[in-house]
């Protein structure tokens, strides 16, 4: 059975090679390796060929509901943008924090936590305040490269801190482990990354600008622009986050994407400037369509690696290395297994491992929460880089993309450092667990 | 059906209805009017209440 | 006509076609039946709506199957396919509703637990949408479901879910998941309703005992089990030391966490003075590290990557070259609710609940499940029900 696996491993990838040397775009080289390996897999029928369709169909849905978050929050910023809300804040930050360069930098960490932490996806935060953090910073004056390193470093921090984690969640929920006992075990780390990075990228100060020539060469806010048109429309998304939490049997379920159309229509209303949503939303798909695409097509790539047991040969192989071996080799394959299947990933990978680590004496919520601090990081890497994208086309960073990774070097190798030890350490780190209950 | 889940189907509409439009007015790329259509499937089958 | 507009033809006509052939097959399995034959101990058929006015019209209204004995005694709720991807619960209480007659007390039984999870698929999991049950006249076609109720019936998620009453954080996804539901409430999600529907049933009726039929991985630790809370211990332990003396296979107990929110097994004996009791036998195919996920292992659970990582003590049920076969499991499940209700009966004389001609372990076993199914083309049409 290896064999036959590995064989259809084989043409998936030797499918991929091709379709890139084709110069075919990422996605269309996911979807050709995982037609391959559905066309390699009929050989045997697993799945047989009649399937292949219905599986390549089925494959398309894992990420509807992200993908949905994904196109009404970027609508919903691109609208605010253009009402020129996000120079309005950017102006109000550099005024208030310009002259306490670590308070500042402290105050946009959190304000970049936020959207994160609440929603479970780093991409939130990347999509919700990137833009005016990253405008921040360039005025603070750290430079492009850097400011798209630090958003993504944090935003990847984000979508570990509590309260939700998806990761953790999708842990827990797979392997029928509560998910209690984690704001203290995921929040101290997140809290102590996050400083380390922001000081790390923002403390020296590069290309000087005083605050009044800061503020001078800022675009023009429209007329008519005030604090409560920008909040408002955060209001009203935070409200409806925020609600369902504390009253959550008297608020009914909104979900994300209508919390973010809600706000959306919030911020066309109140926009001083007259916005044609129509053309807006068009432009914002129209960027959108490579990250949307890479959903779908990594969601049919998981399906067939799945049907034809290519996933399970992954699994399999990560439960048979040997414990030592193990540890060093997490630091490659949580990030990998994250740039190839995103959130997938976790119950591919992540749910064999924690039932391993926890039969062998580790602390399994810590185990879950330390990793789930290292899967973020792979959302930098190829084939997918969801969240390295966004920051990346956030922050105007015109380099490539091989130099913008580069740029991630010590937060990547101190955050790995971290996790690792947090799981081999996990039964003395337990104590967080019992400060969380 | 609850209103907020009619919502849902509205919101997918509108987004079925960008994509389609950009497919129907890219001119050039034909990777990108692949993307535009491989996106649309999986949310007009939902809409479709097919998935 | 313009090349551009050659191109975008041919393009939406190759993925029209891949999509059509594709969405079919998933748009038959969301609408396929299937068939039941209400067996001779079955004395009437009810809605779980008659419970929860709330669930009436919607995919979680679903029959119920009355057994009532000659006298009257104890009552036991039993159910299948909480989880529709953990089907050996299913084929036991289908045998059950197909042959069994209650001699005294009564059972409720509910085929489908969580109806919109039957007709749902787990995208990215590469699931077959069907299998089949050999029996001597022909083969017994069943819908694989999923774990969680379908968005087409429950939408959207919410980005926590939030366990009514006790306001425990759970995965968005446990909202669609029955067994994260527990208690329910009458007007909160779908699933929340079909679990208050069981919930209120348990309460008007006064019913003693209730089973909740699962599978789990063999890499899980909870596996291979009945998962009791307190009040149900020692029923389970009775029942599991006698299947291990009397019909020589494992079944340990676990006990049911006092912190872990929404399961059947900690909630219906919190919120009703019934005891309940989930069981799990092993399920191959659901690990993660096994081949192609193929009918053919969903019946046999044979899988050479789980064979080598039991020879590393990797899993947590005994694996060997045969495998963990449906008969198997289906067999465990069996003989593990007549003994619940044995020992129940024994302690409880004034409300005991006897049944006959529901097989054993051994002889589902031997004989194969298929021998306890009936063709619903040979049977009074008025008996069958499509579920």
């Amino acid at each position: 059975m290896t064999l036959q696996v590995l064989l259809i491993l084989i043409l998936m990838v030797v499918a991929y090679a091709a379709a890139k040397a084709k110069k075919l775009s990422v996605e269309l080289s996911i979807l050709a390796a995982a037609v391959a390996g559905g066309i390699g897999g009929a050989f045997l029928k697993t799945p047989p060929i009649g399937e292949l369709p219905r599986h390549l169909v089925e494959g398309m849905f894992p990420y509807l509901d992200v993908m949905l978050v994904f196109s009404t929050a970027s609508i919903f910023m691109a609208i605010v943008g253009e009402s020129g809300g996000i120079n309005y804040i950017v102006r109000g930050t550099i005024r208030t924090f310009y002259n306490m360069r670590v308070a500042a930098l402290l105050v946009l960490m959190l304000i970049t936590l936020i959207p994160g932490a609440l929603t479970g996806a780093g991409s939130m935060s990347i999509l919700v305040v990137g833009a005016p953090v990253a405008m921040a910073l360039k005025f603070m004056g750290v430079p492009e490269r850097k400011r798209a390193a630090l958003l993504f470093i944090v935003a990847g921090l984000a979508a570990a801190a509590p309260p939700v984690n998806i990761y953790a969640m999708i842990l827990c929920a797979g392997t029928a482990i509560p998910y209690v006992g984690f704001t203290w075990t995921l929040g101290i780390p997140v809290l102590i990354l996050g400083t380390f990075t922001v000081l790390f990228y923002g403390l020296k100060k590069e290309g000087g600008m005083n605050k009044a020539e800061a503020l001078a060469a800022m675009p023009e806010v429209p007329a008519g622009m005030s604090w409560w048109r920008v909040l408002l429309p955060f209001l009203t998304f935070f409200g409806m986050v925020v609600a369902y939490r504390i009253w959550p049997f008297g608020t009914p379920i909104f979900g994300l994407p209508l919390e973010f159309t809600a706000a959306a229509l919030v911020a066309w209303l109140v926009s001083p400037k007259k916005i044609d949503v129509l053309t807006l939303s068009r432009e914002t798909v129209k960027r959108l369509l490579p990250l949307l695409a890479t959903m779908i097509v990594v969601g049919m790539l998981q399906q067939i690696m799945t049907a034809t047991g290519v996933r399970g040969l992954f699994s399999f192989a990560m439960i048979s290395t040997p414990l030592i071996l193990l540890y060093i080799l997490l630091a490659v394959i949580i990030p990998v297994s994250e740039g190839v299947l995103t959130f997938g990933a976790a119950a591919i990978l992540g749910i064999p491992l924690v039932w391993f680590l926890n039969s062998i004496g580790l602390h399994a919520t810590v185990v879950i929460a330390a990793l789930s601090i290292l899967w973020p990081l792979g959302s930098a890497l190829p084939p997918t880089a969801l969240m390295g994208r966004l920051s990346v086309m956030v922050s105007d960073y015109k380099g490539t993309y091989g130099s913008f990774l580069r740029k991630l070097w010590l937060p990547w190798l101190v955050i790995t450092v971290v996790s690792i030890l947090m799981i081999i350490y996990s039964a003395k780190l337990s104590f967080l667990v019992r400060w969380s209950m | 059906m609850p209103v907020i889940t009619i919502f849902y189907y509205l919101i997918t509409a509108f987004i079925v209805g960008m994509l389609g439009w950009n497919f129907w007015h890219e001119k050039k790329s034909v990777n990108d009017m692949i993307l535009y259509l491989l996106v649309i499937v999986p949310l007009l089958l939902r809409i479709l209440r097919v998935k | 006509m313009n090349k551009e507009r050659t191109v975008k033809i041919v393009l939406v006509a190759v993925i029209g076609v891949v999509t059509a052939l594709g969405a079919v097959p998933l748009y038959r399995h969301r609408h396929s039946t299937m068939p039941v034959i209400a067996g001779p101990g079955v004395t009437k058929v009810i809605k779980l709506s008659d419970y929860a006015p709330t669930l009436k019209g919607t995919m979680g209204d679903i029959d119920v199957f009355v057994m009532e004995g000659k006298e009257p005694g104890g009552k036991a709720f039993l159910m299948s396919d909480t989880h529709a991807n953990e089907p050996a619960g299913l084929l036991a209480l289908m045998a059950l509703v197909e042959n069994a007659v209650v001699d005294k007390g009564t059972l409720y039984v509910a085929l489908t637990f969580n109806a919109s999870g039957s007709r749902n698929t787990k995208p990215g999991d590469g699931y077959p949408l069907y299998f089949d049950i050999p029996t001597e006249w022909g083969q017994v076609r069943f819908r694989f479901g999923n774990r969680d109720a379908s968005p087409l019936d429950q939408w959207p998620d919410p980005d926590v879910y939030i366990h009514y009453p006790e306001r425990q954080a759970l995965s968005y996804v446990d909202g669609r998941n029955t067994n994260r539901t527990w208690p329910g409430r009458p007007n909160g999600l779908l699933m929340e309703r079909v679990t208050f529907a069981a919930m209120e049933l348990m309460r008007k009726e006064k019913v003693d005992v209730a089973m909740d039929f699962h599978g789990a991985e063999t890499m899980f630790p909870v596996t291979n089990c009945i998962v009791a809370p307190q009040k149900s211990a020692k029923i389970a332990t009775m029942a599991s030391m006698t299947v291990k003396a009397m019909e020589g296979f494992d079944n340990h107990v676990e006990p049911s966490p006092g912190n872990f929110r929404g399961l059947s097994h900690r909630e219906i004996g919190d919120y009703a003075d019934t005891l309940p009791f989930l069981m799990e036998a092993p399920i191959p195919f659901l690990d993660q590290p096994t081949g192609p996920k193929t009918v053919k292992l969903l019946i046999d659970g044979k899988d050479d990557f789980l064979l080598s990582l039991s020879k590393k003590k990797k899993l947590f049920v005994s694996y060997d070259e045969t495998g963990w076969p449906m008969d198997k499991r289906v067999g465990q499940h069996a003989s593990v609710a007549l003994e619940i209700l044995k020992q129940f009966s024994k302690k409880n004389p004034e409300r005991s609940i006897k049944l006959s001609g529901f097989p054993r372990y051994a002889e589902i076993v031997q004989n194969g499940i298929g021998k306890y199914f009936h063709d619903p083309a040979k049977a009074d049409p008025k008996s069958v029900y499509f579920e």
